[in-house]
């Protein structure tokens, strides 16, 4: 058995245990002094570095005072680099989207049949309009613009057929969007989103286009934030489909059979205002030229032809604890294409919106109506079409069972005439549509990172009156899209 | 009484203890070094993105590491001087510090159970009363300022993110403490902060994806946020020390370990200001009362300083 003695001679460490031990002998009686019976914190006084660590030995307090020095050497270069970062900062902020698609309709991909001949299907409109459709010319809709496969060639219309597939599968650029935000203050935000569309031309006519669907200021006048001020063209008030009316923005591919009445966007000027801590109310309305339907139907035009203005507005409610929100819309203002402001086009409707985890629910029911041509004589090319939409909406189930695939189901329904002229004249109205649908799509999503997103959907459309023919519009389509 | 196996145990400890603060004081000039040398051959350009997250997390490597060592000093100083008060017996618990190694995002440590350093100073409680001008103290707290404590090495806190909100969404942190942020939905989320030099990144991830974490290292308040949803907040107060308490429901307090003397104690609360005071602390301890003026809610910005809009929800 060594003794200690001899176990201290044998151990060469104790020459650096030693010192060490020296060095903090101060320390120690302080200590044995003091300590209080619980452990306390470890506290130095004051904060400043610069006076502490006193007692340490020579060259390990150089070694510390150094990597304090280039601490601070780098932590002054972060500051500096940061400045110079900020002051870098970009602008105009880009960023957008790639969709390309490619969709296979059934039949000839045409929405309606025309109801003709001798064994019409709905003779009592016969002697009103020259020309009557069945059915829903948006029904076979290919991406999230609402375009459909094949408007077809009918009597009496000169429509820009953007797709025109006649049914075959295609490939599709369905758009390419950069969106451009620059931040003007901290309060003020100007967003431009620009759709550039390439599609075939007809006629010795180039058929791309662009379009700018989003050029607005935004401006949020209070400290919170919570209150909005748009100027420009902006997305609708109406309802909640708005909010995912772009491809990167929607869960599927494919817009509802009402989002032609609440996804367009109108031009002049809204607000948007969350109310109470929680922002459980919110409020928006906005006065603008016209509706917001869509481009892709004929209500729409831009810059208004009569002085008359649409008033619209939206409040929501957030009434319980769990993420349920649900809202009443509403909009009234002179037909979009007439001259004068004498007849108006409205809509009314309510919507839900609610989230479960990974499960959303999405719905919408809508009501409208606009009068059309009340009386014989219209500019050709302001002519107002009529509405009667009895009952439009849809109840849609976006589920993401894992962070990489999603699931979709959705159920519409619309019930709705439209029409161009005056019945009533005695010449009768040029032409009508009737359409009874109703649609079941089944979609999934696949996200595959945070740029890449694969969707695909079937639509199934139907006709529920029994007096109305089967059209065989069902429509497969996909999505590839590309976030930047 | 046999004393070997302790001297062999010393020896050990010791010899582990240097090799240790050898190593870190070895490794980091090298790389402050050469983060230098790299910052003087782009001294003349224009600083990109990468070379601004690079500076960034080398500094964060040269803060961690300094901190690690400033630990590893002051628990090979605790283990002597306990060496030295038992006579050469390594007391129960103890742990031999070892080499530190830069913490790894996503891998939370264990809690750190190295015995903490006697102060010199005698500790005392104060205790008092904080009261808001909103009415609640719901989520308020009080700590003791400008103390320079040992860092949260080793500590971890997980914020999680689940249905669009982060969840604490107010937290107390020790300086140095690692905080986690893991995400539980299927959707992206992409958590930042621009508070000051907490300011961090950690870009975009989803449920299933390893969490991202960072290291809180300068006292402060950080606020936390989403790029993608602007609702989503945190307010994490970071504090120079472990002397820190919550405030009770009916905005009492009680504070220990204070060190006796003059001290600065601070009542924070999210969204709030916060209150600041100096108190007298005796051995029989002192008495604090704040008052905390509420601050109304304001909007933030996203990562690049620009406003979300008011759709971004």
């Amino acid at each position: 058995m060594k003794r200690p003695s001899e176990s201290r001679r044998g151990s060469p460490t104790w020459a650096l245990t030693l010192p060490l031990a020296a060095l903090v002998a101060t320390q120690a009686r302080a200590v044995r002094a003091d300590e209080p019976s619980a452990a306390p914190p470890p506290l130095a006084e004051p904060a400043d570095d610069a006076d502490a660590d006193a007692a340490e030995p020579v060259d390990t307090q150089s070694q510390i005072n150094d990597l304090r020095q280039q601490m601070k050497d780098l932590q002054m270069g972060l500051d500096q680099t940061r400045q110079i970062a900020t002051l870098r900062r970009p602008i105009v902020n880009v960023s957008g989207y790639v969709d390309f698609g490619f969709f296979a309709p059934q039949g000839t991909g045409v929405g309606v049949v025309q109801d003709e001949g001798p064994s019409r299907y709905f003779p009592e409109y016969a002697n009103k309009y020259a020309w009557v459709f069945l059915g829903d010319l948006l029904a076979p809709t290919v991406n999230s613009r609402g375009e459909a496969a094949s408007l077809g060639n009918f009597p009496g219309v000169n429509r820009f057929d953007s797709i025109d597939s006649t049914g075959a599968p295609s490939f599709i650029v369905n758009e390419v969007n950069m969106t451009l935000t620059a931040a003007l203050s901290p309060s003020a935000l100007a967003t431009a989103s620009v759709n550039f569309v390439p599609r075939s031309g007809h006629d010795f006519s180039i058929g791309d286009f662009m379009e700018v669907d989003i050029a607005q200021l935004e401006w949020m006048p209070t400290r919170s934030g919570r209150t909005s001020i748009f100027v420009g063209k902006f997305d609708s008030v109406f309802g909640i489909e708005y909010r995912d009316r772009k491809s990167n923005q929607r869960f599927g591919v494919t817009p509802s059979l009402v989002a032609r009445y609440t996804t367009g966007t109108p031009l002049g000027i809204k607000f948007r205002s969350k109310l109470g801590d929680e922002e459980r109310v919110v409020i928006a309305g906005a006065l603008t030229n016209g509706s917001a339907t869509t481009e892709q139907f004929h209500f729409y035009d831009e810059i208004d032809s009569n002085s008359g203005k649409t008033v619209s507005g939206r409040l929501s409610v957030r009434p319980l604890r769990f993420d349920l929100e649900i809202g009443a819309s509403g909009s009234w203002g002179p037909q979009d294409h007439a001259l004068d402001s004498t007849d108006a086009m409205w809509f009314v409707g309510v919507d839900l919106l609610a989230h479960f985890g990974p499960l959303d629910v999405k719905g919408q029911w809508i009501k409208g109506g606009a009068p059309g041509e009340t009386g014989p004589v219209y500019d050709p090319n302001h002519r107002p079409y009529g509405l009667h939409l009895n009952n439009g909406g849809y109840l849609e189930l976006d589920w993401m069972v894992t962070p990489f695939l999603g699931l979709l189901a959705r159920g519409d329904l619309r019930d709705a005439e439209v029409w161009l002229g005056d019945p009533n004249a005695l010449s009768g109205a040029d032409r009508f549509y009737l359409t009874k649908e109703w649609r079941a799509t089944a979609g999934v999503r696949a996200v595959v990172n945070e740029h890449v997103v694969v969707k695909a959907e079937y639509l199934h459309n139907g006709e529920y009156s029994a007096r109305m023919p089967s059209i065989p519009n069902d429509v497969f389509t996909s999505s590839l899209l590309l976030t930047y | 009484m046999n004393r070997a196996p302790h001297h062999r145990r010393l020896t050990s400890l010791v010899v582990a203890s240097v090799v240790a603060s050898v190593a870190v004081i070895a490794g980091t000039p090298s790389l402050a070094m050469a983060a230098d040398a790299k910052d003087k051959d782009k001294a003349d350009a224009a600083p990109t993105a990468a070379e601004f997250a690079r500076l960034e997390r080398e500094v964060a490597e040269q803060r961690q590491l300094i901190i690690q060592m400033l630990q590893i000093e002051q628990d090979r100083y605790t283990i002597l001087l306990k060496l030295l008060q038992t006579g050469g017996q390594i007391p129960p618990g103890t742990t031999l510090p070892g080499v530190p190694s830069l913490p790894l995002p996503g891998h939370a440590a264990a809690p750190s159970a190295e015995p903490e350093a006697p102060a010199s100073t005698p500790l005392a409680v104060v205790t008092g009363h904080v009261q808001s001008r909103a009415g609640s103290v719901k989520d308020a707290y009080v700590y003791l300022d400008q103390v320079r404590g040992s860092s949260a090495h080793g500590r971890t806190l997980e914020i999680k993110q689940k249905d669009k909100q982060f969840s604490p969404q107010v937290a107390v942190v020790q300086r140095g403490t690692n905080v986690v942020f893991p995400n539980f939905d299927a959707i992206y989320h992409n958590v930042f902060s621009t508070s000051g030099r907490n300011s961090f990144d950690l870009g975009a991830y989803r449920a299933g994806e390893t969490p991202r974490a960072v290291v809180l290292s300068t006292p402060g308040v950080v606020d936390v946020f989403c790029n993608i949803h602007a609702r989503m907040n945190a307010a994490i107060l970071v504090v120079p020390s472990s002397v820190y308490t919550k405030v009770g429901a009916d905005g009492s307090f009680r504070l220990e370990n204070v060190p006796v003397g003059s001290r600065k104690l601070v009542a924070w609360s999210p969204n709030a200001k916060p209150a600041q005071q100096r108190v007298e602390v005796t051995a029989a301890g002192g008495q604090a009362s704040f008052t905390l003026d509420t601050l109304a809610p304001a909007a933030h910005a996203n990562k690049l300083g620009q406003p979300y809009g008011s759709y971004k929800d």
